[in-house]
C-alpha cells in the first residue's frame, strides 16, 4: 500500500529526485557567480571547476542541519478497519490509509473479485435435453459444481475429480460432457443477440473428443521416443532430403544433356517435390547473392533462381518482358536475341555461346593474306578485347573490306601484267617500226606510289580501330580507282 | 496510485518445516523468527535447579496429558546441555505427527521472538502438499482456539514456493530437511496426481553418518561427540587421533535422543560444509580433480575428505548397487521422482512444467546440486529450465516467502477464514476455502 513517496510524505522528507524541489533552481546561480577570493582572470581560465579549497574570508559555516521541517506538509496515516465487499462475513481487517480519506469508500481490491458465470441448467432442461446414459444427474451436477469452484480450470477439475462411486473419467470426458451440455443449452434457449454471435458462442464451445484424444496420443508417442528412435528419424529425414536433391540434380543434368546433344527440350515433367522450399531456398541463396554482386544494381534477382521452366512458358515470359522493358533494355545496353520458336532439328539448334566464339573469320584461302594485310595496318584480328555486338560488326566489315581489297588487287595485278605485256609487245613492234616516245608514263606512276607509301609509314595505324577502318576503306577506294603503279608497289613490299 | 497489488493487514506467516519453524510479517522478505522445530523436554520435574536464560523459551505444556513436564524451545532449546533433557521433533516425513509441541513452538516464535499479540494478526500457516484434511483442521483449531487469531488460512508449500519464484505454474522441487518432493503446480493449484515425495534427504543423512562413523582403510571411525560434551582439546595433525577431554560430569546426564540429535547436527554440518555432488555423474577422475577438503570435528579430529564428500551427494541422484540390493524400499532418487511426476501429468502441460522448474528448500543448497539436477533433467527431457534462486535465504525460506507475498496481496484478503466463519461452519470450512 505504502510506496516510497508515501513514506516520504509521512516523514515529511523532501523528494530527492530532481525537478520537484527548489534545489536545481538555486544551483546555477551559485555556480555562475564568481566565488570570493579568486581573481577574475583566474576564474576565466579555470571556469566552473572551482578548486576544492577556496580561501574563505567570510565567517566559518557549521554543518547543515538536516532539513526536516521545511519539506512538504506532513501527511497523516492511520491504522483503520476496512470492509472488504468480496467477503460475506463481518471480518474487519485493518490497514494503513491516509487520514482524511473516505472511510466508507469501496475497497479497491474488491473489483478484482471476478465471478465467473458458468452455464446452469434447470430440471426441465436436463430431463428434455441433457440425458446421457454415461452420466447420471448427480455426477453431472458434481461436474458443474467442480467447474464452478475451479473457474473452468479443467486440469484442476480433472485432478480433483472424485465422484463417489463414479467410473474414472478422462479429462476429455469431462470436457466433452460439459461442452456438449453448454452447446445444447445455447441452442435450445432463446438468444438475445443475432445469429452470428450465437454461432460464435457455439464455436467457442465446440469440442471434439476423438480428435483431442488422438492428438494427446500423438503427443505421448512423440514424447516416449527413445534417443535411438529420434536419431533414426533425423537420419531418415536427412536421407530423404539428400534423395530429393540428387533427383533434382539428375533432372537438371538430363535436361542439359538433351538440350546440348539433341537440341530439344526434354519435355519430361518437372520433378515436383512437396515442401522443398527450405532446401530450394538454401540452394538458390548463394546464386542470388552472386548475381547481386555481379550486377551491383537493382536488377531483378529472380532470373538465376528460376530453374529451367518448360520452354513455352519461358518464351512467353520473355516476349512479354521484351515488350515491357524495351526502354529499360536500351538504357542498360541489354540486347535480346529472338530464340527461334521451333528448335527441332540439330542444325537449327544453337546452343548458348560466348560472343567471342562468333568472331568472323575470312575465307580459308585468303586467311593468311588478310591477316598479313591487317597486321600491316596494326590490327590484330585474332583477339578482340571487347567483343561487343558493335565491335563484332565493325570487325566483320573490316575483314570483308580487306578481302574485297585483296581480290581487287589480284585482279588489278593480273590486268596490269596483261597491260605490261601488251605494252612490251607494242613497244617492240614500235621499235621494230622505229618510234621512241611512249616510255615516260610508267616512271611517273612509280614515283607517286613511293610518296604514298611514305605517307602510310608516317601514320601508324595502331590507334582506334575506326581510323584503321577508314584508312582501309580509303585504300580500297583508291584501289577501286585502279591506279596500276601503286598496287604494284605494295605487292612488292608485302 | 495502485502500482502493486499489495495491501498489508499485518498478517503473520508461519511456516513449519522439519528443521526450523519460520514466522514473520507478511510483506517482509525474510522471516523475523527462525527457531528450530526440535525441542527439548524433560519427562519428570527436575530435581535440581536449572538456570534459565532470559531468551530461553520455556513453556509448561499445560494442556498436554503426556509425560512432558517441561519444554525447552527456541534457539536455546535443544542446543543447550541440560541434565536429562530429551529432544523431540513434532514432524515426521514432513507432516505434523504430534500437535502437542506445536502450540509452544508457535507461541515462542510469536510472543517471545516477534513479541506480538496473536489476537491482532491474521495468521497464514503452510502445509505440505500431502497433508491430511484432519491435520489442517487441527491446525485451524489451534490457531483459532489457542491463539485467538482473527483470521486464518492454510496454504500449500509447493504453491508458495512457486509464488516466491514469481510463477503461477511450475514444477516445484522442494528438498527439505527430511523430505524431498516434486509437485506440479498449475495456476496456483497443486496437481495431486503428479505429486511425489520421498524421504531422500533423510537417507542421504543416514548414509553420511554411516560413512563418517565407520572406519575404512585410510582412517578410523570418527567420534561425533558434540562440543557441549568436550572440556578442552589440543590441535592435532590431519588423520591423527584427536586429543581432547570429555566433560565427565555431563556425560552421565545426557539422554539418547539428545546425543542422537547432537550427532546428527554434526553430520549435517559436515555434509553442508564440504559435501558436494559432481555435475556430470560419478567419475573417479573428476573426483580426483576436485580434490580433498579438510574438515575438523568438535573433538579436534580433522581429516582431508576426498571421494567421501562426493559419495554422499551422489545418493540424491543414484543409489549404489550394493545399497539397492540390501534395501529394496529405498526412497527414489530425484531423477526418478521428477520423471514419475511429469509423466503422470497431461501431455499438454508437461512443457509448461519443465520450462518452469523451481528448486527450493534448504537441502537444495547442497553444493553442486542445482548444476547436477540441470544436467540430469536435460538428459531425461528435451527442454528443461531450472529456476534456482542464488540467494540462500530465498531457497531456505522459499515457502515462507511465498506466504509472505500471498498474505500481503489486497486480493487475497477475501480468502481468509474468519473466526466468525470458523465458529459458524466448523471444520469443513477449511477444506472448502483452502483448495
Amino acid at each position: 500500500m505504502a510506496s516510497a513517496a508515501d513514506i516520504r510524505s509521512v516523514l515529511s522528507v523532501p523528494d530527492p529526485t530532481p525537478g520537484s524541489s527548489q534545489q536545481p533552481q538555486k544551483k546555477p546561480t551559485a555556480t555562475s557567480k564568481r566565488p570570493q577570493g579568486i581573481s577574475r582572470e583566474l576564474y576565466e581560465l579555470i571556469g566552473d571547476s572551482v578548486p576544492s579549497v577556496v580561501p574563505q574570508h567570510s565567517k566559518a559555516r557549521l554543518k547543515l542541519k538536516p532539513n526536516l521541517g521545511s519539506g512538504p506538509p506532513r501527511s497523516r496515516w492511520e491504522w483503520r478497519e476496512f470492509k472488504n465487499g468480496a467477503r460475506t462475513d463481518k471480518l474487519r481487517l485493518n490497514h494503513w490509509v491516509k487520514a482524511g480519506t473516505d472511510p466508507d469508500a469501496v475497497y479497491r481490491f474488491e473489483h478484482y473479485n471476478v465471478v465467473s458465470n458458468p452455464y446452469k441448467y434447470t430440471d426441465e432442461e436436463y430431463a428434455q435435453l441433457l440425458e446421457d446414459p454415461e452420466w447420471s444427474r448427480e455426477e453431472t451436477d458434481y461436474l458443474f459444481k467442480m467447474i464452478e469452484d475451479y473457474d473452468s480450470r479443467f486440469l484442476i477439475v480433472h485432478d480433483r475429480y472424485e465422484f463417489p462411486g463414479g467410473v474414472p473419467r478422462l479429462l476429455e470426458d469431462l470436457k466433452d460432457r460439459y461442452y456438449s451440455i453448454c452447446r445444447k443449452l445455447v441452442r435450445s434457449r432463446p438468444w438475445n443477440g443475432d445469429e452470428v454471435s450465437r454461432a460464435k458462442v457455439l464455436g467457442l464451445l465446440s469440442f471434439e473428443k476423438e480428435r483431442e484424444l488422438t492428438r494427446k496420443q500423438y503427443l505421448r508417442s512423440l514424447e516416449s521416443r527413445t534417443p535411438e528412435q529420434i536419431a533414426e528419424e533425423e537420419a531418415l529425414y536427412l536421407e530423404l532430403k539428400r534423395l530429393e536433391q540428387t533427383e533434382r540434380q539428375f533432372k537438371k543434368d538430363r535436361d542439359d544433356l538433351l538440350r546440348t546433344l539433341l537440341g530439344v527440350e526434354s519435355g519430361l515433367s518437372d520433378i515436383q517435390l512437396g515442401d522443398d522450399s527450405s532446401l530450394h531456398g538454401l540452394s538458390s541463396m548463394p546464386e542470388i547473392k552472386k548475381s547481386k554482386k555481379k550486377t551491383g544494381s537493382t536488377m531483378e534477382i529472380d532470373s538465376p533462381s528460376v530453374a529451367t521452366p518448360s520452354s513455352s512458358i519461358m518464351q512467353a515470359q520473355k516476349r512479354i518482358q521484351t515488350v515491357k522493358s524495351a526502354a529499360y533494355d536500351a538504357q542498360h545496353c541489354i540486347t535480346r536475341t529472338d530464340v527461334p520458336q521451333i528448335t527441332a532439328t540439330k542444325s537449327s539448334h544453337q546452343a548458348a555461346t560466348l560472343r567471342s566464339y562468333k568472331l568472323p573469320t575470312p575465307k580459308q584461302a585468303m586467311a593468311t593474306k588478310v591477316a598479313q594485310t591487317l597486321l600491316e595496318y596494326g590490327v590484330n584480328s585474332s583477339r578482340l578485347v571487347m567483343p561487343t555486338r558493335e565491335n563484332l560488326l565493325h570487325l566483320e566489315s573490316l575483314i570483308d573490306a580487306t578481302t574485297l581489297l585483296l581480290e581487287a588487287k589480284k585482279n588489278v595485278d593480273r590486268v596490269e601484267q596483261d597491260i605490261r605485256l601488251m605494252k612490251a609487245k607494242v613497244l617492240r613492234r614500235d621499235e621494230q617500226l622505229g618510234g621512241g616516245e611512249g616510255g615516260e608514263a610508267p616512271m611517273d606512276v612509280d614515283q607517286e606510289a613511293v610518296a604514298d607509301d611514305d605517307d602510310a609509314g608516317i601514320q601508324p595505324g595502331r590507334g582506334a580501330r575506326k581510323k584503321n577502318a577508314r584508312r582501309s576503306m580509303s585504300v580500297s577506294s583508291v584501289d577501286a580507282a585502279a591506279q596500276p603503279g601503286r598496287s604494284n608497289k605494295r605487292q612488292k613490299q608485302g | 496510485m495502485v502500482q502493486h497489488g499489495g495491501d498489508e493487514v499485518a498478517a503473520v506467516v508461519i511456516d513449519i518445516g522439519s528443521s526450523t519453524l519460520r514466522a514473520g510479517y507478511a510483506g517482509d522478505d525474510t522471516p523475523k523468527a527462525i527457531i528450530p522445530t526440535y525441542y527439548g523436554y524433560r519427562s519428570q520435574p527436575p530435581d535440581a535447579d536449572v538456570a534459565m536464560g532470559g531468551t530461553t523459551g520455556d513453556h509448561s505444556s499445560l494442556k498436554s496429558t503426556s509425560k512432558i513436564a517441561k519444554m525447552f524451545v527456541g534457539q536455546d532449546g535443544p542446543s543447550i546441555y541440560r541434565e536429562g533433557m530429551e529432544v523431540g521433533n513434532p514432524l515426521k516425513e514432513g507432516l505434523i505427527e504430534d500437535f502437542n509441541p506445536i502450540t509452544p513452538l508457535i507461541r515462542h516464535a510469536l510472543e517471545d521472538v516477534m513479541r506480538i499479540n496473536p489476537t491482532d494478526h491474521p495468521i497464514l500457516v503452510t502445509e505440505p502438499a500431502w497433508n491430511t484434511p484432519a491435520n489442517r483442521e487441527r491446525m485451524a483449531e489451534i490457531i483459532f482456539d489457542e491463539f485467538n487469531a482473527p483470521a486464518f488460512y492454510i496454504a500449500n508449500t509447493s504453491v508458495l514456493n512457486a509464488f516466491a519464484a514469481g510463477k503461477g505454474s511450475a514444477l516445484v522441487i522442494d528438498i527439505g530437511h527430511s523430505e524431498a518432493s516434486v509437485t506440479p503446480v498449475i495456476d496456483g493449484f497443486v496437481l495431486r496426481k503428479g505429486l511425489v515425495h520421498s524421504s531422500l534427504p533423510a537417507l542421504v543423512h543416514q548414509r553420511a553418518k554411516h560413512i563418517l562413523t565407520q572406519a575404512n582403510q585410510n582412517r578410523r571411525g570418527i567420534n561425533l561427540l558434540p562440543h557441549q560434551l568436550i572440556a578442552n582439546k589440543a590441535p592435532v595433525d590431519p588423520g591423527v587421533d584427536p586429543r581432547f577431554n570429555v566433560r565427565e560430569d555431563r556425560l552421565q546426564g545426557i539422554t539418547k535422543s539428545w546425543r542422537n540429535w547432537a550427532e546428527n547436527r554434526e553430520v549435517d554440518e559436515w555434509m553442508h560444509s564440504i559435501g558436494s555432488v559432481l555435475d556430470q555423474g560419478w567419475n573417479e577422475q573428476a573426483v580426483a580433480a576436485r580434490g580433498a577438503r579438510q574438515y575438523e570435528f568438535p573433538t579436534g579430529y580433522n581429516y582431508y575428505f576426498g571421494a567421501e564428500r562426493f559419495e554422499v551427494g551422489e545418493l540424491f541422484f543414484m543409489h549404489p548397487q550394493h545399497l539397492q540390493a540390501t534395501n529394496p524400499n529405498l526412497p527414489k532418487p530425484l531423477p526418478q521422482l521428477i520423471s514419475a511426476s511429469v509423466t503422470s501429468c497431461d501431455p499438454d502441460i508437461r512443457q509448461v512444467l519443465l520450462s518452469n522448474v523451481v528448486l527450493s528448500g534448504g537441502g537444495s543448497l547442497f553444493s553442486g546440486l542445482a548444476d547436477r539436477l540441470n544436467s540430469e533433467l536435460n538428459r531425461i527431457f528435451n527442454h528443461a529450465k531450472i529456476h534456482a534462486p542464488g540467494n540462500p535465504a530465498e531457497r531456505r525460506y522459499g515457502s515462507w516467502l511465498g506466504g509472505s507475498i500471498l498474505a500481503s496481496l489486497g486480493t487475497f484478503h477475501q480468502l481468509w477464514i474468519s473466526k466468525e466463519e470458523w465458529q459458524e461452519h466448523g471444520r469443513p470450512i477449511v477444506g472448502q476455502r483452502c483448495k
